[in-house]
């Protein structure tokens, strides 16, 4: 066997803690509670053997005891039913006091003889009136290495053995042993139908290896053979760990069938991928910080190039960037979590987002039964309300890159030389024109460049190549825009499908991650080798018997 | 005693009639504690009302049927085949040995038997081997008349169809006598029997068979003490013990007081006639608490059936609200219907971008084919996927709602294993809801169009043409009637102000308001059809799996007639 018992009992406790809160409680208690009374009796050493009688009441459990222990330890009756506690008879000093402890049998008897290691309990029935004396019985055929159920001619096919005890046991045949006690009141050939017909009947409960032994506790038949079966058991110290195997597969596999091991799940695409990016994006309000960030631009370059006459009237509309407070300098400015003034998202939008989660969810369940897909849709929303929180920081944090151009400044500078000069030129004409009232202008002569009179060359040019400078900046402004814009843009939508990942695929991959290191986790406790071949013959057995009764 | 003032016997069958017909049609389907109780409850007594109670009314003078019964291994066929005197029924040391009941009785006695007045439900057969499921006939004339002995299965065995048999059968007689052994008769699953016996009133003899020789009276005193502690008093206890078979059959003397027990009641046809008076009287006498049972049951059920309904109803309800209230407050208004609607108006982008030659040709031909400028087809466009993306968002969310709500109780849950993926809206949910609404905006045009009709709006409608006059009136939908506040007003305000602007000088005030108003109607009645074939997914299943209940009142007035007929 490629895996230990010990590994087997860490992947079934993994796999019952993997599965808390994802499948309904009651296999994953049962697998707890496998391996806590895995974890307890090995504690307690594999020296000792604990082999109990049950079977239903009148089968003559106590009458075998007696008949194994040699003495007449426990009291059999004929008022029915007998015994109501269970009794030990304890073999050699194998069998510590913290065994029976643990086992809470108060009743004990110490033997010696060559059954050495062995502690056999005779226990109540489990099926008359005397409800308690089930409940007893139960609880320690719960903690039992091997349990040897005793039949007789008249109750071997009851319901309740079979239906209760030994079907749900399907796939553990080397926990058990069938003892057909008053054989004695059987012919041979009756004897030997009969125990053909519990062989048929545990086939049906799908326990096709349970050796079965006829006995008599009366007249003494069958007890040898019962003893050295029981004595090759204790010896060989093995009963106690495969009993702990046979609990820890039937524990997985019932395990297995609330997660639902068949189908594969479906893949995140990346077309549900985009959708979602997409409706985030719009929900987080990317399309406006982009108008905003084009807007901004042209703004702050109209601002900083434009004819310095007409700037001021700029400033009166306020920068667009400034105005959802995304403005680089007034966030870094100290506040650690910025907040923009971008409206909430509109219902509509907020519902495409969940649209596109959900929708993720359904392709990535892909052919899973319940309860993934419903775990992965609860996955893929489980961060809604975080989600514009998130989103709308993504979009606060995100580096929009309105750094000014450096040529903005030489613009802006030769705009102020060519304003000076348009004004220098004006007050030459001033003088000019106070010169001429009074009729000095031929004294100071004005001169000429090409034919033009150099202050109306500077103050008419000035002006107009301002104009001019300005329109320009502003075509190539205007460029610079759309290119801010669409690098915002892919900013932007970039920081969003990180959001996106982290809030709704990053939960979705995990539990489908959890899901793949359950069945991982499963098929280790399952364990490889014989005993699983046991459980799919248990089922198999399971099948025949629907198929024979219906 | 009961003979002397003997009810209207036709009377109570026909009331007992009518019980039968409504408990067959009762089902307890949502699984709860008591439906589980009153689903045994309803069999049995279906079966106890057509296997026992209307034959035995319909004739009373036919012969005693005794049904012998027990676990499995208890010696029943061996005890019937030596009271009998004849190998009737097969025995045997595998268990369990009998799986079709067998019926013997006197030759003369066989007509009562062999058509389908007692167990109606099961095939006759006669002579040869019996055949599995039916049930075999025996004449012989070791019997006397007027007492026929049925050897049932057993009780409790790992055959359950054997199980189900023997308590049809037992229900079916008119005296038990009941086989235990030694080793069995503290056995749990017997005594259930037993008390069910009791409750019914059925006449009752016990058999303690197998009996060790050195215990017998420990045995029978105990047994005694037990059948006292349950109320089961009176209760002859026959004791055979333990012995060699003869042939297969018990030896006189083992079988002594068995013999001499059924032989005295063979003789006696007025001590026959007080067991059948005293098994009918009881059955009679039961019936109501047990009916009672039953109609709890149902009342659970309604009550559990209209929880789920309306918790569903609820969780839509819910959807209608959230859909409504996005439309009111004109969050429509604020994506793509706005943007769409500033491009359709001019103030946009695109509207610029239409007036270089190429746009306007291009418009042009889409107007051509289409009858709406690309602005217009775009606003519709986006009117569609704004509701689209909130009623499914809205439906997704009621559907889980709805799901979560059922998964919380195990009738619940049982109805969500049947249904497919009810937890997720529908998967066709998008292409009907975008139909519906391309529907409701055809049916805006048409609502402009009849507004417009017979007025002097008609040309000024005429002027601004269809189309943008109803695009207007879905703005103005969006727009008009919600709560909006600080910067919405000013953008949707804005845009809607002007859309009203035109509206009015169309229709007039009071009538765009109308117009309005109706048109938001139209549409959320769309949406609730759409979401009510969501909902409609839920109540299929719940009415498939549990449909409404008829037979309480039907039931409470049987049982009316039962009291006033008895």
């Amino acid at each position: 066997m490629s895996v230990t018992l010990q590994d087997r009992l860490t992947a079934l406790r993994a796999a019952a803690s993997l599965a808390g809160g994802r499948v309904d409680d009651e296999p994953i208690e049962r697998a707890t509670a496998v391996v806590e009374r895995a974890g307890a009796r090995l504690d307690l050493g594999l020296e000792a053997t604990v082999v109990a009688l049950a079977g239903p009441t009148g089968a003559g459990k106590s009458s075998l005891f007696n008949a194994l222990a040699g003495e007449a330890l426990a009291e059999p009756g004929h008022r029915r039913p007998t015994t109501s506690t269970a009794t030990a008879a304890i073999w050699g000093d194998e069998a510590g006091d913290d065994l029976l402890d643990w086992l809470v049998v108060p009743r004990r008897h110490r033997l010696d003889g060559t059954l050495d290691g062995l502690v056999l309990l005779d226990l109540p029935d489990f099926d008359s009136v005397a409800a308690t004396h089930r409940v007893e019985a139960d609880r320690v055929i719960a903690l039992a290495d091997l349990v040897v159920w005793v039949v007789d001619p008249q109750k071997y096919a009851d319901g309740v053995l079979h239906d209760e005890y030994l079907r749900p046991r399907a796939g553990s045949s080397d926990t058990m042993l069938v003892v057909l006690n008053q054989a004695d009141r059987l012919d041979p050939a009756a004897r030997r139908a009969c125990i053909a017909d519990i062989d048929r009947l545990l086939t049906l409960d799908g326990l096709p290896d349970v050796p079965v032994l006829a006995v008599s506790a009366t007249d003494g038949m069958g007890i040898a053979e019962l003893r050295d079966e029981l004595e090759r058991r204790v010896r060989r110290r093995e009963q106690a760990l495969a009993r702990i195997a046979a609990d820890a597969a039937a524990a997985a596999s019932q395990l297995a069938e609330a997660v639902g091991t068949d189908g594969a799940p479906g893949d995140i695409r990346r077309q549900e991928v985009d959708h979602l990016a997409a409706s985030l994006a719009s929900a987080a309000g990317v399309p406006t910080v982009v108008r905003a960030v084009r807007a901004a631009h042209r703004r702050r370059g109209a601002l900083a190039t434009g004819w310095p006459v007409v700037r001021g009237l700029r400033r009166l509309r306020p920068d667009p960037l400034r105005r959802l407070r995304l403005d680089r300098s007034a966030a870094e400015a100290g506040d650690p979590t910025p907040r923009t003034s971008l409206r909430a998202a509109s219902p509509v939008q907020v519902a495409q987002a969940d649209n596109a989660a959900r929708q993720l969810a359904a392709h990535a369940a892909g052919d899973l039964r319940e309860p993934w897909p419903r775990l992965l849709r609860v996955a893929a929303t489980s961060n809604d309300s975080r989600l514009h929180d998130r989103l709308d920081a993504a979009v606060a944090g995100s580096d929009l890159r309105m750094r000014k151009p450096y040529w903005w400044r030489a613009v802006g500078a030769l705009q102020w030389v060519l304003l000076v000069a348009s004004i220098i030129g004006a007050i030459w004409l001033a003088g000019i024109a106070a010169l001429d009232f009074l009729q000095l202008d031929e004294v100071v002569p004005t001169p000429e460049l090409e034919q033009l009179p150099v202050p109306t060359l500077l103050a008419v040019g000035g002006a107009l190549a301002g104009v001019v400078l300005a329109l320009l900046s502003g075509f190539l402004n205007r460029f610079g825009a759309a290119r801010r814009a669409r690098i915002a843009d892919r900013t932007l939508r970039c920081q969003v499908r990180d959001v996106g990942r982290e809030l709704v695929i990053a939960p979705v991959e995990r539990e489908l991650q959890a899901r793949a290191e359950l069945l991982h986790a499963l098929r280790t406790a399952a364990g490889a080798g014989p005993t699983r071949r046991a459980v799919r013959r248990g089922r198999a057995g399971d099948h025949a018997l629907t198929a024979g009764r219906s | 005693m009961a003979r002397t003032d003997a009810p209207p016997r036709t009377d109570v069958a026909s009331a007992l009639e009518r019980l039968a017909s409504a408990l067959r049609d009762t089902q307890l389907t949502l699984p709860t504690p008591l439906a589980a109780d009153s689903e045994c409850t309803r069999v049995q007594l279906v079966e106890q009302l057509e296997d026992y109670l209307l034959p035995r009314l319909r004739q009373m003078e036919a012969p005693l049927l005794m049904v012998v019964g027990g676990s499995t291994g208890a010696g029943k066929s061996t005890l019937v085949n030596s009271l009998v005197g004849e190998d009737v029924t097969a025995s045997g040391v595998l268990r369990p040995t009998t799986r079709s009941p067998v019926l013997a009785c006197h030759p003369d006695d066989l007509h009562w038997f062999d058509d389908d007045r007692v167990l109606p439900s099961f095939a006759r057969s006669s002579g040869g081997k019996p055949g599995a499921g039916g049930l075999h006939l025996v004449g012989t004339d070791r019997l006397p008349r007027g007492i026929a002995l049925l050897d049932a299965p057993d009780i409790d065995s790992v055959v359950e169809t054997n199980r189900v048999l023997a308590t049809q059968l037992l229900g079916a007689a008119d005296s038990w006598l009941f086989v235990t052994t030694a080793a069995r008769y503290a056995d749990a699953v017997p005594w259930d029997l037993l008390e069910a016996a009791r409750e019914r009133g059925t006449s009752l003899s016990l058999v303690l068979d197998r009996a060790p020789q050195e215990a017998v009276d420990d045995i029978r005193e105990h047994l005694v003490a037990m059948l006292d502690d349950r109320g089961l008093t009176d209760t002859p206890v026959l004791v055979i013990p333990e012995t060699t078979l003869d042939a297969g059959r018990l030896p006189a003397a083992a079988l002594a007081p068995v013999r001499a027990w059924f032989d005295d009641l063979a003789a006696d046809a007025q001590a026959r006639e007080g067991v059948v008076e005293r098994t009918l009287s009881g059955a009679l006498r039961s019936i109501p608490d047990r009916v009672r049972t039953v109609q709890e049951a149902i009342t659970e059920q309604d009550r559990l059936r209209t929880e789920l309904a309306a918790q569903v109803e609820r969780s839509y309800d819910a959807a209608h609200e959230q859909v409504d209230e996005t439309v009111r407050s004109g969050a429509l208004l604020r994506g793509e219907v706005l943007a769409r609607w500033h491009d359709v108006i001019g103030t946009g982008d695109l509207m610029r971008a239409l007036e270089t030659r190429i746009g306007r040709i291009r418009d042009r031909m889409r107007a051509f084919v289409t009858g709406a400028t690309p602005a217009e087809v775009e606003l519709k466009a986006a009117v569609v996927t704004g509701v689209d993306a909130v009623v499914i968002a809205a439906a997704d969310q009621a559907a889980e709602r709805a799901a979560d709500a059922w998964r919380a109780t195990p009738a619940g849950r049982s109805l969500l294993d049947r249904g497919r993926r009810l937890d997720a809206a529908s998967p066709g949910l998008a292409d009907r809801t975008a139909q519906e609404v391309r529907a409701w905006q055809g049916e805006v045009l048409e609502l402009v169009r009849e507004e417009g009709a017979g007025k002097r709006a008609t040309a000024r409608l005429a002027s601004f043409g269809i189309n943008a006059t109803g695009l207007t009136v879905m703005i103005a939908v969006f727009a008009s009637t919600g709560g909006l506040t600080g910067t919405e007003v000013v953008v949707a305000g804005g845009t809607s102000a002007l859309g009203q602007k035109v509206l009015e000088a169309i229709f007039g005030d009071q009538a765009v308001r109308a117009l309005a108003e109706r048109a938001r109607v139209r549409l959320m009645e769309r949406v609730k059809d759409v979401l009510d074939t969501e909902a409609e997914r839920y109540t299929a299943v719940l009415d498939a799996a549990a449909p409404p209940s008829v037979t309480g009142s039907e039931l409470a007035a049987a049982t009316a007639e039962l009291g006033a007929a008895g």
